[in-house]
């Protein structure tokens, strides 16, 4: 297929910020490569309806509708108002990302017990520091024994948790005092993690309640069975396991992967496998194959939040976030894609089929069509580790030279700012960045994280909302795509200081950090709030309280609605670049942008255009400042 | 006479009017059924993105004089007097595509229907749900149309509820923030905050 080049350009252009990525959405568009932007105009247009959230389609009295304008009907047949649906569908949305992010904290706590137990293969226990400090907070007697035994009652104590009848997470004990008290009273103290979602799916059916509002504060709890258990769960397990990242310099977009090495990209977002992948990939025997095969060496490259759970902790370089996983193949150079779970995209392996790419799936639970399925055990899980490297080396001289084209120029990037790693930078408190604070060097801080959405010039969001927020002394703490983003505009590197306004500019040089920090996956969007307990902490106050904000600028899944949520149930107001599918209740509309000030200090607020984003989260700091009196 | 009134401002594009002109338009009129039919049946009726993500249904106006009939070498289309409906007699039809040509709105397209036996494409634009009028029933597209965009009844008085509606809130505004009909708040914001959207990415205007 043959398309005039300029028509291709100013598409990319639309498309995507990265200049990198344009070249590969331009080849993409050469060779007739769907993509997730082509399948997005082809929706053309989107229900109304589903974008409003006034459609019902549970039972099979419906599906049901309700006119956004009043003339039509104004209930569903069960009787259910426009209210009720929207509030149904939030909590729907919210309670399967809650479910993703914990179900992957519930695998990788799985692999911490075989481990401890001896089953696994390959797997080790690696910080026993935090093995500690974590199995304490537990109440496990840690003092003369062996590692392996406080592994265990840990890994149980942890996975109890999910169905416990203590009505109790022990992780949101972490919390500041004064905000479990705002938790209580206002009746969202997560009580189990698996409690709260399977309640959510009962609250949902139909004739179970028709208050929309006690609807959304069972949301807010389950989000927050989410943030302060399964995701932190999935952050503490894998650290336990895989090690605390500390910063780390590495590369990032399309550019990593190499023209003369073995690509393997690892997408994405469980550790668990590709940690085995490193390891295996670092076989002699497997390492001389490659150079038979008339290949310079083994490439491990990540996407998306497998990707960056490897680049914390090893460097590995990060090939983009969710919008390139398309583009990656498109270069016509990765051998194997592996998969685990979440945000790949399902016509993945319809990509791969246009070139030699091997897609692998490796999880029970995300089985794809066309991908070779290779099942991880964690007691077999390095030798399957193995046999996929050396699959990928196998495929190599199927690479056809004359259809490759990778971008030139990869950007450096710093990451693993862990929150034990950020402490340590500042001296083992957080009194030098409160000191900060309070003389207004650093007038707060953003937590930035979420996705791509195809609605959104990939990156455009997230760059400019970056940019804007340190250019106003706003320190930006980032996971996920957000952080990805970043990357490849250069904002994870110290130099990018020169970019802050004046006070965070000389905080950072003194450092020697950067001005965003890449805090890891979308689960490590809890160390976000352990960074914020420990800071409300360590000020005497809650974490509603304090000079912060939460945006989630390109989001599109349903985890980012998880994460939004127990970032505004943990007392920090949260911006949204795109509108969450509420529109169609005012009521609801209302009450998460408005009325839930009044009981937890924090709301949602929506703006699809980054700079007003940034004088909102601006004023939003402001007010708080205001009332700390700084 | 009678006709489809579109408000565009009420359309949200859930191509809801569609799949019922599919329907309405198959063998069995039965939408489980429609999908087992060959050929299949498609809308008559197209709901497509303007700018800003904002929708308008577009279907024939049943033009009187109409164009396409007086452009057709075949006298294939025609005017059901009764209804005002213009129609095509299928077996007519030479697919010579003068009357999309000639077709003020783009909405003629050519297709394969169950009325004609061989694998021949034809006019297969929207004939006004003639059968259903003719029952007394309201054309299929506005039936299942929830928002009010679609509207069926006599022209004039359609337009005259319009005009009424105008008045009333050009002397309560005072001729000021004029909108006719008037648009929910949240509708506005949403619609405000999608048009910002729109600016951000892949729909962005030239």
């Amino acid at each position: 297929m043959y398309i005039d080049p300029l028509i291709v350009k100013k598409e990319a252009e639309k498309r995507a910020l990265d200049k990198t990525d344009q070249e590969m959405i331009e080849k993409a568009m050469q060779d007739g490569i769907e993509t997730a932007w082509d399948r997005l105009a082809k929706q053309q247009p989107q229900c109304g309806f589903g974008q409003l959230g006034v459609c019902c389609n549970r039972c099979a009295m419906g599906p049901c509708r309700i006119d956004p304008f009043g003339d039509g009907p104004t209930r569903g047949v069960c009787g259910a108002t426009a209210d009720l649906i929207v509030a149904r569908n939030f909590l729907d949305d919210l309670a399967v990302g809650a479910a993703a992010h914990s179900d992957h904290g519930r695998e990788v706590l799985e692999v911490l017990l075989d481990t401890a137990e001896g089953k696994s293969q390959g797997y080790q226990i690696i910080d026993e520091t935090k093995l500690k400090v974590v199995a304490e907070e537990y109440g496990i007697k840690t003092k003369g024994r062996k590692k392996e035994e406080i592994a265990k009652d840990l890994a149980l104590a942890m996975l109890e948790e999910f169905g416990t009848i203590k009505n109790k997470i022990q992780l949101a004990e972490r919390a500041p005092e004064k905000t479990k008290e705002m938790w209580k009273k206002t009746g969202i103290m997560p009580r189990s993690v698996d409690r709260e979602i399977v309640e959510s799916a009962h609250r949902i059916h139909m004739g179970v309640g028709a208050d929309y509002a006690n609807i959304l504060l069972h949301g807010l709890r389950t989000s927050l069975s989410d943030g302060w258990g399964g995701s932190m769960m999935a952050t503490e397990g894998s650290d336990i396991l895989f090690g605390t990242p500390v910063p780390n310099t590495a590369w990032v977009n399309l550019a990593v992967l190499s023209k003369d090495k073995v690509n393997l990209v690892l997408h994405g977002h469980n550790p668990i496998l590709s940690e085995m992948v490193v390891k295996a990939a670092e076989d002699p025997e497997l390492k001389k194959l490659a150079i038979s095969k008339g290949a310079k060496g083994i490439n491990l490259v990540g996407m998306c939040c497998t990707g960056n759970e490897l680049l914390m902790r090893h460097g590995i370089p990060i090939a983009g976030n969710m919008l390139d996983q398309e583009l990656a193949i498109a270069t016509g150079a990765v051998e194997l894609m592996l998969i685990d779970y979440q945000c790949i995209f399902p016509s993945i392996t319809h990509t791969a089929n246009c070139y030699h790419t091997k897609v692998v799936a490796t999880s029970e639970k995300s089985k794809v069509p066309g991908a070779i399925y290779m099942e991880f055990k964690p007691e077999t899980a390095l030798d399957t580790a193995k046999k996929i490297v050396r699959m990928a080396i196998e495929n190599f001289p199927n690479r056809n030279p004359d259809r490759v084209k990778i971008p030139d120029k990869p950007i450096k990037m710093m990451a693993g700012f862990s929150e034990e790693a950020i402490r340590k930078a500042l001296g083992g408190s957080y009194k030098p960045l409160i000191d900060a604070i309070a003389s207004g060097k650093i007038k707060g801080i953003a937590g930035v994280v979420g996705c791509n959405n195809p609605k959104i010039k990939q990156d455009y969001a997230h760059v400019t909302l970056g940019k804007e927020l340190i250019k106003r002394n706003i320190l930006v703490a980032e996971t996920g795509c957000a952080a990805i983003a970043s990357g490849k505009a250069g904002l994870l590197l110290p130099e990018a200081a020169e970019l802050a306004g004046e006070g965070l500019k000389s905080v950072c040089k003194a450092l020697g950090i950067p001005p965003v920090l890449h805090m890891g996956s979308c689960v490590d969007c809890s160390r976000i709030l352990v960074l914020a307990a420990n800071v409300a902490k360590e000020m005497g106050v809650g974490i509603e309280d304090l000079p912060i904000a939460g945006s989630a600028p390109e989001w599109y899944s349903q985890k980012a609605i998880s994460i939004g949520s127990y970032f505004v149930a943990s007392g920090v107001t949260t911006h949204l670049g795109i509108p969450p599918k509420i529109f169609g209740s005012p009521n609801v509309v209302d009450l998460v942008t408005n009325k839930l000030r009044g009981l937890i200090n924090a709301t949602f607020f929506v703006e699809p255009d980054p700079v007003k984003a940034a004088d909102k989260i601006e004023a939003e700091i402001e007010r708080r400042r205001k009332a700390l009196g700084i | 006479m009678k006709t489809v009134l579109v408000r565009p401002e009420r359309c949200i594009g859930c191509r809801h009017c569609e799949v019922a002109c599919a329907i309405e338009h198959s063998q069995s009129k039965d939408l489980f059924g429609m999908l087992e039919e060959v050929p299949i049946s498609k809308p008559r009726i197209h709901v497509e993105v303007g700018i800003n993500f904002l929708t308008f249904p577009n279907r024939c106006r049943h033009c009187d004089p109409a164009p396409c009939m007086q452009v057709c070498p075949t006298d294939a289309i025609y005017r059901d007097e009764e209804t005002g409906s213009v129609l095509v007699n299928y077996e007519k039809c030479i697919h010579c595509e003068a009357c999309a040509m000639a077709c003020p709105f783009g909405i003629i397209r050519f297709e394969r229907v169950y009325q004609v036996k061989f694998k021949r494409e034809v006019n297969a634009k929207c004939d006004g749900c003639i059968e259903r009028q003719k029952e007394g029933r309201i054309p299929a597209c506005v039936e299942a149309c929830k928002t009010g965009a679609l509207e069926f009844g006599e022209t004039n008085e359609l337009i005259r509820v319009s005009r009424k509606d105008f008045t009333v809130r050009m002397l309560k505004s005072q001729g000021t923030e004029v909108e006719v009909p008037k648009v929910p708040e949240n509708i506005k914001a949403f619609r405000d905050i999608m048009t910002k959207v729109a600016e951000m990415g892949p729909f962005k205007e030239d």
